[in-house]
C-alpha cells in the first residue's frame, strides 16, 4: 500500500503553505475553548481562525464538513512504533540509547495510527532498563524521511522503569539469554529495592559527573592545563535530568513504587515527571498531583501480570480528580492498533468514572501535549497552533466513529475516500509486478541454480 | 664542520643509490603482452597494443610500445587486456574470517561449535567492557597464501581484494591484497584499508544487543579514543605532571582508523550511518547498499562511496508458495540491480562485493544484469577496478593499465562481462597465473539467500 | 453473592422483598428482542425465569415484582463465544492459569469443572452487559491460528457469568470440542535489514519443505486420532468388548456430528484444508479465529459452516493489506452470507467484546447483525437459541438494562438478569474505585 499511497500524496498533496484551507459547518472540539458549530481556518500549516463565525478567504479550498466532527489531532504519550528496535535490555542503565536512531519512517504502523486519527506519538524506549534509553517525539507526516517525521520542538526525554520488567533479569527464570545461565550474569537489580538503588545511583554518579566537569571548566578558564574529564554518553543525559533539560517518562505501576521515585525525584528535584501506565496512581494520586508530576495511563487494563491486578479502569478518574493531569496511552509497539482507536479509549473515562466528553477528549490531546511539553503549538484547536485536526463522521467518542480527513501542519495526510479509491489501483500495481518477477525469474533460473 | 658532515652524508646516499640500482639492473624481469585489446579503464581502448611490464609493475602500455629483447612475450591477439579486478570487501585470504563471518553466529543452528567459547562467557556490562572489540587486529597481519578461494577468484579475473577481519562489531582492520605470492608478506599492498564495523552483535553477549546500542557504543569508543589521545598528546608535553595514560590498544586501533565500514541496506539505515560516520568524525565507506537507487543523490552530496553487494535480492526458492510478499519487496527485488546505474549517473563512487555469491564469476553476471537495465559497460569495469582503487586510497598503484602501476592483469578472450568469454590468464604483480578447475566457493559463502532482513527480535 | 446484588440495585430493592427472585414486570423500557424491532414503552414480564410475556400492554398479573425501567433500554444478554474466563486470572503467572494442558489430544477434558466462581474477572465482565461465556480450554493464539498447545484441547463449556459453584453456571458443559488446525510455521524475513548484508541466516531458519513436513505430519496425527476414535465408536457400537478409553469417549459425540468441533484456523490454507478434512468426516465444525479466508470464503458461505471471529481490534496481518481489513472482516463474511459470533479469545479485554461488534459496524457491517453477532447469533451457533440470544416468550430471562446501545462505550449497563435473577454489578473495580475515591 506505502509506496502506491507516497506516489500518490506527493502527487496529490502541492505545499500547504501556497493554500489556505477552510473547514466549513463542523461540530469542533476544541477542548480548551470548548464545542461549537464553526470553521475553521487553516493557512501556513497553522490553524489562522476558529470559530462559529469566521471570514473564508477568497480562493481557499473550502472542506464542507457539515454533520462532521473536528478536533484537535490526537497525541499518543506512549508508543513504541516505527522503531527498528526498542529496548537496549543488556544494562540496568541504557541512557547512552536513542531511540530516534531507529526510527523507520517506513514502518505502516505510521500510516495506520494516521488513519485512526494519531497526528503525534511519543515513541519510547523499553522498560527492560531501570533506566532506559531517549525517546522521539515525531508526527504522522507519513511519506517523510526520519528527519522529516521528528518533532523537535518536542523536549527531549528519557524513559525510566519500575517493578517487573526492569527486575526480571535479576533472576534465573528472568534471565533469559541462552549460553549465560551462571549467577555472575544475573543483571542487577532483582528486586524492586535494587531498582530504587540504580536510580539513585546513577542521578549520584551524573551528579558527581557534572560536577567534575564544572570544576574542570573552571581551572579551563583559570588557564590550568588539565585533561577534561572523560565524556560519559551514559551520564550526559541524566545530568541533563538534573538540569531540566530532558523529561522523565517512567513506566510502574504498584502505588509503593510510585511513592519511591516521587522522593527519588524530591531528593534530586526533578519536576515535572510522566508516569506511565501508572496502574495504581489511583492509589497515591495525591502524591503525583502535590508534586505536580504527571500520569500517562491505560484505559482499561488490568491483570496481565501481578503488578496489574489492582488496576481499574477507573484510574483515571480518580487521578484527574484528585488534580493529577493524566493522558490516556496505548503503549503499542509493531503494530498501531490501539492507537488507531484513542478515541474511544477516550469514551472509557466517560463510562468508568463518568468524566465529562471533554475531559475525556483532553486526555488525547492537550493533556499528553502537555507531558510532552508541546502544548504550545498542538493538542487543541487554537488560533496559532499547528493545524494538525481530525474529521470523524460521529461523535469522536462513538463506537462508530470514522476517521475520514487527517491534517497534519495543515496538510492532508489522510483520506479516507482517496485511500480506498487507491486500493484497485494498487493491486494492480502489485500483480504487475508480481508477475513481472516470476517471469525474470523464471528466465534466470539457469543460471540461478545453486546446490540444494 | 657542519657543511663538511652534509657533505659526506650526500655523497654516502648518492653511492648507496647507485649500488641498489645496480642490483636492480642485474635482476630486470621483462614480460610483454603484445598485439592484444587493451582496456586500460583511465584511458580510452588500444584496439591493438602492448603492455610492457617489468619487475611486476607496468612500465609502458601504447600501440607502440618499445620492448626490449630480453622479455618474455605473451601473445595476445585475440585477447583482451584489462586491469586486475578488485573486489572490495571480502575476506579471501582470511579463512578464518570467512567462517566467523555470519553476522548472527550465535542464533546459528549449532552455536556450540560455532563458538565454543560461549558457554563460559560472561556478559558484557557496558562500553567499558569493550565489547566485540578488536580494532588491534589487522587482516595484513593475517592472511594466508593458503586459502583455496584465491585460486577461484584469480580463475574469475580477480587479482586485488579488501579482505576484512570479521569477529564482534569492531572488527579490524581490512588490507588490500593482491591475490597471490610467494610469501603473505607479498600480498599486502596496504595493511590500512579501514576499520570493519558490524551493527549487529555477534559472538559476545551482554551489551550492546541492538543496534542503536552498538551505535551508542560506537560514539563512546570514539570519543574515548579521542580522550586518549588527548591524554598521550599531553603527558607527552609534560610526563612530570601529567599522569601516564595506559596503553589501550583497543583506542589505539581506533586512532589508527583512516576509514571505516559502515553496513547499510536501505535509505534508513544509509541516513543513520551517514549521521553516525559524521558523529565519529571519520570518513565512512558504507556497505550492502541494496537500495541504493534510492539514495544516489544524497551519497552524492555527502560524497560517501558505496561498496555494492550484487547478490540481487531474489525470491527464495524454497519460499512458502502461498507466501505473499508485499510490495516493497518486489519493488526492492525490481530495482535493486538498477543501483548502480543510479550510482554511477549520480557520480557516486561504487565497488563491488561477492560476499554470498556461489562463486567469484557471479560477480560478473550479476553486474551483466544492471549493463542489460542500462549500466554502461566502463562503469561496471570501473566499479571492479580503478573506482575500488580509488575509494581505498590505493588508486597510485591499482586499479588502471597505466605506467608505474602495480601489473595487476586479467587477460580474456573476449568482453568480460559477456558469459561466454573465458578467462585465459592473470598477472599479479607482474606474475602470470592460469585459470585452475572451477570449484564452488568455500562453505558459509554459499549459504542461502540472504532474504531481505528478519523482524526484529525483541 | 446474590443478596449483595439486591443490596446493590436500589431501583429494585423497594419490590424486592416480598417477591420471588425470579418473577417480575420490567415495565417503560425499550425493549429490542434482536429477533424482531425493538418495541417502545414495552413491558416483559418474567415468570419463574422465563419470558413470560412482553409487549406494550402487558399487565401484571397478580401480586409481581415491578422493575422500573423508565427511558431505559432491554436487550438480551451478551454472549462471548470464546474466552478463557474462570480458567486464567493473572496471565503471566502460570499457576493461575489452567489453559492448555500438555499433549496433542485431550478431549476428553471438560472446561467447566476449573471455571474458578470467584474469579475477579467475571463480575467485571458481566458488567459490561455479558451473561455468558463459551469457555475455551485452549490456547486460541492469534493470526496463524493457534500455535502452541493440543491439537485438540477439550471440551469448551457454555457457562453464565454468576453462579456460587460451576455447576450453577452450567448452560452447556460440552458446547464444542475445540482444536487447532496445524499450520505451516515459518519464521517470516521482510523488509531490508542490515543482516541482508551477509549471507549465514541459513541454521537460523526451516526451509518450507520442512515446514510444511512438521505440518503434515501433524495433520496424519490428527487423521490418525480420529481413525482410532472411529474403531473406537464402532466396536462400542457393535457390543464388542473393548478396554474402555476416556479419549475416545470424549470424541464419540463429534465423530456422531451432535457436538460441533471448533476448529481454529485463521487463513486460507488451513481453512481449505479443515473444511475438507470436515466434509471428509462428515463433522459439524465451527471456524473460530478466522482472519485471511480468501477465496475459502465462498466455501464456508456454501457449507454453512458458522463462523466465530476474535477481536476486530488488531493490525492488518500484512504490510499491503488496507489499513481497515481487520475491521471490514465481518461485513464481508456478513456479505458472503456467513452466520459469525464474536469471541474475546481472552480474559482481560472481554468485557469490550460488545465494541468489537461496533467496530465492525462503524465499518459496513449492518448494526442489527452486529448486535446479533454477540447475542442471537451466537445462541444458534452453541445450539441454545431456544433458550437464550434475545428476548422472546418462552426463552430464559437473560437481560440487560442500559441507559443506551450496548455497543457503545459511554453506555452504562443498569441492571442484569440472568435466568431471571437480579445480578450484582460490583466488581473488585467498583469497589477499589469506591475505596480510593473516598481516600482523604
Amino acid at each position: 500500500m506505502r509506496h502506491a499511497i507516497l506516489t500518490a500524496m506527493l502527487l496529490a498533496a502541492p505545499p500547504v503553505s501556497a493554500e489556505v484551507t477552510v473547514i466549513q459547518n463542523a461540530t469542533i472540539y476544541t477542548v480548551t475553548k470548548g464545542t461549537f458549530r464553526g470553521s475553521i481556518v487553516i493557512r501556513d500549516g497553522k490553524i489562522a481562525d476558529v470559530g462559529e463565525k469566521v471570514m473564508t478567504p477568497a480562493g481557499a479550498r473550502v472542506i464542507d464538513a457539515t454533520g462532521k466532527h473536528v478536533i484537535p489531532g490526537i497525541i499518543d504519550a506512549h508508543t513504541h512504533i516505527a522503531l527498528d528496535s526498542i529496548n537496549e535490555s543488556s544494562v540496568s542503565v541504557s541512557s547512552m540509547v536513542n531511540v530516534a536512531e531507529m526510527l523507520n519512517p517506513e514502518s505502516i504502523s505510521i500510516y495506520q495510527a494516521l488513519a485512526g486519527g494519531v497526528t503525534v506519538c511519543n515513541s519510547m524506549h523499553g522498560s527492560a532498563n531501570s533506566i532506559g534509553g531517549q525517546n522521539v517525539v515525531f508526527k504522522m507526516r507519513w511519506g517523510a524521511d526520519a528527519r522529516g517525521l521528528i518533532y523537535d520542538k518536542a523536549k527531549p526525554s528519557i524513559k525510566m522503569a519500575l517493578g517487573e520488567n526492569p527486575k526480571r533479569q535479576g533472576s534465573p527464570q528472568g534471565l533469559q539469554i541462552p549460553g549465560l545461565s551462571s549467577p555472575q550474569n544475573l543483571r542487577y537489580p532483582g528486586t524492586r529495592l535494587g531498582v530504587e538503588d540504580v536510580i539513585r545511583d546513577a542521578f549520584t554518579r551524573a551528579r558527581a559527573y557534572q560536577r567534575e566537569w564544572k570544576d574542570y571548566e573552571a581551572r579551563k578558564a583559570r588557564g590550568e592545563k588539565h585533561l577534561p574529564p572523560r565524556r560519559d554518553l551514559e551520564l550526559e543525559p541524566l545530568v541533563e535530568v538534573l538540569e531540566g533539560k530532558r523529561l522523565v517518562h517512567a513506566h510502574c505501576y504498584r502505588a509503593d513504587e510510585i511513592l519511591m521515585l516521587i522522593r527519588v525525584f524530591d531528593d534530586f528535584n526533578i519536576r515535572g515527571v510522566t508516569f506511565q501506565h501508572v496502574l495504581e496512581g489511583y492509589k497515591v494520586a495525591k502524591e503525583i498531583a502535590e508534586r505536580g508530576h504527571y500520569a500517562s495511563t491505560f484505559s482499561d487494563w488490568w491483570s496481565y501480570k501481578v503488578e496489574a491486578y489492582d488496576a481499574i479502569p477507573y484510574n483515571a478518574a480518580i487521578m484527574h480528580r484528585k488534580g493529577v493531569l493524566v493522558s490516556l496511552n496505548s503503549d503499542d509497539a509493531g503494530g498501531a492498533e490501539l492507537m488507531r482507536r484513542l478515541n474511544t479509549e477516550a469514551a472509557k473515562v466517560v463510562k468508568y468514572g463518568g468524566l465529562s466528553e471533554n475531559e475525556a477528549l483532553a486526555m488525547i490531546t492537550i493533556n499528553p501535549a502537555r507531558q510532552l511539553a508541546i502544548d504550545q503549538w498542538v493538542g487543541s484547536i487554537e488560533a496559532g497552533k499547528d493545524a494538525d485536526l481530525v474529521i470523524y463522521d460521529k461523535h469522536p467518542l462513538s463506537s462508530y466513529a470514522r476517521v475520514e480527513k487527517v491534517f497534519i501542519d495543515g496538510r492532508q495526510y489522510f483520506d479516507r475516500d482517496e485511500d480506498l479509491s487507491r486500493r484497485p489501483k494498487f493491486e494492480a500495481e502489485k500483480e504487475g509486478l508480481r508477475k513481472k518477477m516470476t517471469d525474470q525469474q523464471k528466465q534466470a533460473a539457469p543460471q540461478n541454480r545453486r546446490p540444494s | 664542520m657542519r657543511k663538511n658532515l652534509l657533505a659526506a652524508l650526500a655523497a654516502a646516499l648518492l653511492i648507496f643509490a647507485f649500488l641498489i640500482t645496480a642490483a636492480l639492473a642485474e635482476t630486470v624481469h621483462w614480460t610483454a603482452i603484445r598485439d592484444a585489446r587493451i582496456v586500460p579503464v583511465n584511458g580510452p581502448v588500444i584496439e591493438k597494443g602492448t603492455v610492457l611490464i617489468r619487475n611486476g609493475v607496468i612500465a609502458a602500455v601504447g600501440a607502440k610500445v618499445d620492448v626490449p629483447a630480453s622479455a618474455w612475450i605473451i601473445e595476445g591477439n585475440g585477447l583482451t587486456v584489462y586491469p586486475g579486478l578488485i573486489d572490495a570487501l571480502s575476506t579471501w585470504g582470511l579463512p578464518q574470517a570467512a567462517q566467523a563471518q555470519p553476522a548472527a553466529a550465535a542464533r546459528t543452528a549449532q552455536p556450540q561449535q560455532a563458538q565454543p567459547q560461549q558457554q563460559q562467557q560472561t556478559r558484557s556490562w557496558g562500553p567499558r567492557d569493550r565489547p566485540g572489540t578488536f580494532s588491534w587486529v589487522r587482516a595484513a597481519d593475517q592472511v594466508q597464501l593458503s586459502d583455496a578461494r584465491l585460486g577461484q577468484a584469480r580463475n574469475a579475473g580477480f587479482t586485488t581484494a579488501v579482505t576484512f577481519p570479521r569477529q564482534g562489531i569492531v572488527a579490524g582492520h581490512g588490507a588490500v591484497i593482491n591475490l597471490g605470492g610467494k610469501t603473505a608478506g607479498d600480498m599486502v599492498v596496504a595493511p590500512d584499508a579501514g576499520l570493519y564495523l558490524a551493527l549487529r552483535p555477534s559472538g559476545y553477549i551482554g551489551f550492546p544487543s541492538t543496534p542503536m546500542g552498538v551505535m551508542a557504543y560506537f560514539r563512546q569508543l570514539w570519543l574515548d579514543a579521542a580522550h586518549y589521545r588527548e591524554a598521550l598528546a599531553l603527558y607527552a608535553a609534560d610526563p612530570v605532571n601529567i599522569p601516564r595514560p595506559a596503553y589501550d590498544r583497543a583506542l589505539e586501533g581506533v586512532l589508527g582508523a583512516k576509514r571505516v565500514l559502515l553496513p547499510a541496506a536501505d535509505p534508513v539505515q544509509m541516513e543513520r550511518m551517514l549521521q553516525l560516520a559524521a558523529d565519529l568524525k571519520t570518513p565512512a565507506v558504507l556497505y550492502g547498499a541494496v537500495r541504493g537507487y534510492e539514495m544516489a543523490a544524497r551519497l552524492k552530496q555527502t560524497g560517501t562511496p558505496v561498496i555494492l553487494n550484487v547478490r540481487w535480492p531474489a525470491r527464495d526458492r524454497d519460499a512458502d508458495p502461498e507466501e505473499e510478499e508485499s510490495f516493497r519487496e518486489l519493488k526492492i527485488r525490481d530495482l535493486a540491480p538498477t543501483s548502480p546505474t543510479a550510482l554511477s549517473q549520480a557520480g557516486v563512487k561504487w565497488a563491488v562485493s561477492s560476499e554470498g555469491l556461489e562463486t567469484p564469476r557471479a560477480v560478473l553476471r550479476a553486474l551483466k544484469q544492471s549493463i542489460d537495465r542500462g549500466l554502461k559497460r566502463e562503469d561496471a569495469l570501473r566499479a571492479l577496478t580503478l573506482t575500488a582503487a580509488e575509494i581505498y586510497g590505493v588508486a597510485d598503484r591499482l586499479g588502471s593499465i597505466e605506467r608505474g602501476k602495480i601489473a595487476n592483469l586479467v587477460l580474456a578472450d573476449g568482453d568480460l562481462f559477456n558469459d561466454s568469454t573465458r578467462i585465459r590468464m592473470v598477472f599479479i604483480d607482474g606474475v602470470r597465473y592460469l585459470p585452475e578447475p572451477e570449484a564452488p566457493q568455500a562453505p558459509g559463502a554459499a549459504g542461502r539467500a540472504p532474504s531481505l532482513s528478519e523482524e526484529e527480535e525483541q | 453473592m446474590r443478596t449483595a446484588t439486591i443490596a446493590c440495585l436500589p431501583v429494585l430493592a423497594a419490590a424486592l422483598m416480598a417477591a420471588e427472585n425470579n418473577t417480575f414486570l420490567l415495565r417503560n423500557a425499550t425493549v429490542h428482542p434482536v429477533s424482531g424491532p425493538a418495541i417502545q414503552n414495552a413491558s416483559i414480564l418474567v415468570v419463574d425465569g422465563k419470558i413470560a410475556e412482553i409487549g406494550q400492554k402487558v399487565a401484571p398479573k397478580g401480586k409481581v415484582r415491578i422493575v422500573e425501567a423508565r427511558g431505559l433500554h432491554v436487550y438480551p444478554g451478551m454472549i462471548d463465544s470464546g474466552s478463557p474466563i474462570g480458567l486464567a486470572e493473572i496471565a503471566s503467572v502460570r499457576e493461575t492459569v489452567d489453559t492448555g494442558e500438555i499433549g496433542d489430544f485431550n478431549p476428553q477434558l471438560r472446561a467447566l469443572i476449573a471455571v474458578n466462581p470467584s474469579s475477579e474477572h467475571i463480575p467485571v465482565v458481566r458488567a459490561n452487559g455479558i451473561t455468558s461465556v463459551l469457555v475455551t480450554p485452549g490456547a486460541t493464539g492469534g493470526g496463524r491460528g493457534a500455535s502452541a498447545g493440543s491439537l485438540i484441547s477439550g471440551q469448551a463449556s457454555l457457562m453464565h457469568l454468576d453462579g456460587w459453584t460451576w455447576e450453577e453456571m452450567e448452560i452447556r458443559r460440552s458446547a464444542a470440542m475445540q482444536m487447532a488446525w496445524p499450520v505451516i510455521q515459518m519464521p517470516r524475513f521482510r523488509g531490508a535489514d542490515i543482516e541482508a548484508l551477509l549471507p549465514g541466516l541459513a541454521g537460523r531458519r526451516t526451509t518450507f519443505a520442512e515446514a510444511r513436513r512438521n505440518q503434515q505430519q501433524q495433520v496424519q496425527k490428527i487423521q490418525d486420532f480420529f481413525d482410532a476414535a472411529r474403531r473406537y465408536q464402532k466396536a462400542k457400537a457393535s457390543g464388542e468388548s473393548i478396554q474402555p478409553d476416556l479419549r475416545y469417549e470424549a470424541m464419540i459425540p463429534v465423530l456422531e456430528g451432535k457436538q460441533p468441533l471448533m476448529i481454529f484456523a485463521a487463513r486460507e490454507r488451513e481453512i481449505r484444508e479443515a473444511l475438507d478434512f470436515a466434509a471428509r468426516e462428515r463433522l459439524k465444525i465451527v471456524l473460530a479465529g478466522v482472519r485471511r479466508p480468501g477465496k475459502a470464503l465462498e466455501d464456508i458461505a456454501k457449507r454453512n459452516i458458522p463462523v466465530v471471529l476474535g477481536t476486530t481490534f488488531v493490525s492488518p496481518l500484512e504490510e499491503d493489506d488496507p489499513y481497515d481489513e481487520p475491521f471490514t472482516l465481518p461485513a464481508r463474511l456478513h456479505q458472503a452470507g456467513v452466520k459469525f459470533a464474536f469471541a474475546s479469545f481472552g480474559v482481560q479485554f472481554a468485557r469490550n467484546l460488545p465494541y468489537q461488534a461496533a467496530q465492525a459496524a462503524a465499518f459496513g457491517l449492518p448494526y442489527d447483525e452486529a448486535l446479533k453477532s454477540v447475542t442471537l447469533n451466537a445462541a444458534q451457533i452453541w445450539g441454545i437459541d431456544s433458550e437464550y440470544g434475545s428476548i422472546e416468550k418462552g426463552k430464559y430471562a437473560d437481560l440487560i438494562v442500559t441507559d443506551g446501545d450496548p455497543l457503545e462505550v459511554r453506555t452504562q449497563v443498569k441492571m442484569m438478569f440472568i435466568k431471571g435473577v437480579p445480578v450484582d454489578l460490583e466488581s473488585k473495580h467498583t469497589r477499589l474505585y469506591k475505596m480510593y475515591s473516598a481516600r482523604p
